[in-house]
């Protein structure tokens, strides 16, 4: 594991679109963060699981 | 304060902290920490590489996971109240009607009357949307892309059947449902919606002419006359 600069990228996007959300929630900033943040933090999450997972078979720990 | 602006709160909360976290982590170069650098929580010493990795572990899970939660309790039981409903435009005829003194709509007597005194839209619609099962969450979500598309036409349709246990849930156990005949009558119908209550007691909300843009009515009820 070197750097998680996408998975930050990604995560900081869904960040940002759901605390607009929840500053103003009206229906554009409700359908931003269903449609659009909450698929972009499981991208985040499953491009930070990969990258541990690969990082556990480089060390052999799995 | 109610429970639905502590969640909005907690979620901005949570979005900052993992917003600047979510800045930052990129600069960390997992393969050139040093391995004798040691961080001190002050209840704890880390290595260098620990403490980074669980930031990045809270930066990409735990603070997301915590961020998604909070803010779909906010989606799911925040969208109560008429204001949410009000948020989208094409509610704005029912909310209007419902709160105009003189309308003889079923919705603006129960307003009027202060038979719901709060929450009048979902306490009639509680089979509706987010806040509904799974099924009725679906066609909410439906129904929020659809609308942020654009993708409908005015006037809006009620797809479906209105439910008559949303009526009976309050009405059906009254001494005053109960003492008229009829209703007995038409009690299987009921149970089973062949027969709707609008039939004998009237509109629900304006007519869906009343509220096609063009109509005599429609800026009345779209607020645009006041």
């Amino acid at each position: 594991m070197k750097t998680l600069r996408l998975q930050s990228l990604a995560a900081a996007l869904a960040f940002a679109i759901t605390g607009l959300y929840a500053i103003d929630p009206g229906p554009y900033q409700m359908a931003a963060f269903v449609f659009f943040a909450q698929p972009l933090f499981v991208i985040a999450g499953v491009g930070y699981a990969w990258r541990v997972w690969k990082d556990l078979k480089t060390r052999e720990v799995l | 304060m109610e429970i639905t602006d502590l969640t909005r709160i907690l979620t901005g909360l949570l979005c900052a902290v993992g917003f600047f976290l979510c800045l930052w982590l990129p600069r960390v170069d997992f393969g050139k920490i040093d391995s004798d650098r040691k961080v001190h929580l002050g209840f704890a010493t880390l290595s260098g590489m620990a403490f980074f990795k669980l930031l990045a572990l809270a930066a990409l899970f735990a603070v997301p996971a915590a961020s998604v939660a909070v803010a779909n309790y906010h989606t799911i039981e925040g969208v109560h109240g008429v204001e949410s409903c009000n948020r989208c435009h094409v509610m704005t005829p029912m909310v209007t009607d419902m709160h105009d003194p003189h309308s003889q709509t079923l919705a603006a007597r129960h307003f009027r009357n202060g038979w719901i005194p709060k929450d009048q839209c979902y306490q009639c619609h509680s089979d509706y949307g987010l806040a509904g099962d799974l099924q009725a969450k679906m066609e909410g979500y439906r129904h929020l892309a659809r609308y942020t598309t654009r993708s409908y036409e005015e006037p809006i349709k009620y797809r479906g059947v209105f439910p008559n246990d949303n009526c009976l849930k309050c009405h059906a156990p009254t001494p005053k449902f109960q003492a008229v005949p009829s209703h007995a009558t038409v009690r299987a119908r009921l149970a089973d919606n062949t027969l709707s209550c609008l039939n004998c007691h009237g509109r629900a909300h304006p007519s869906r002419e009343q509220r096609t843009p063009g109509h005599t009515d429609y800026p009345r009820l779209m607020g645009e006359d006041e």
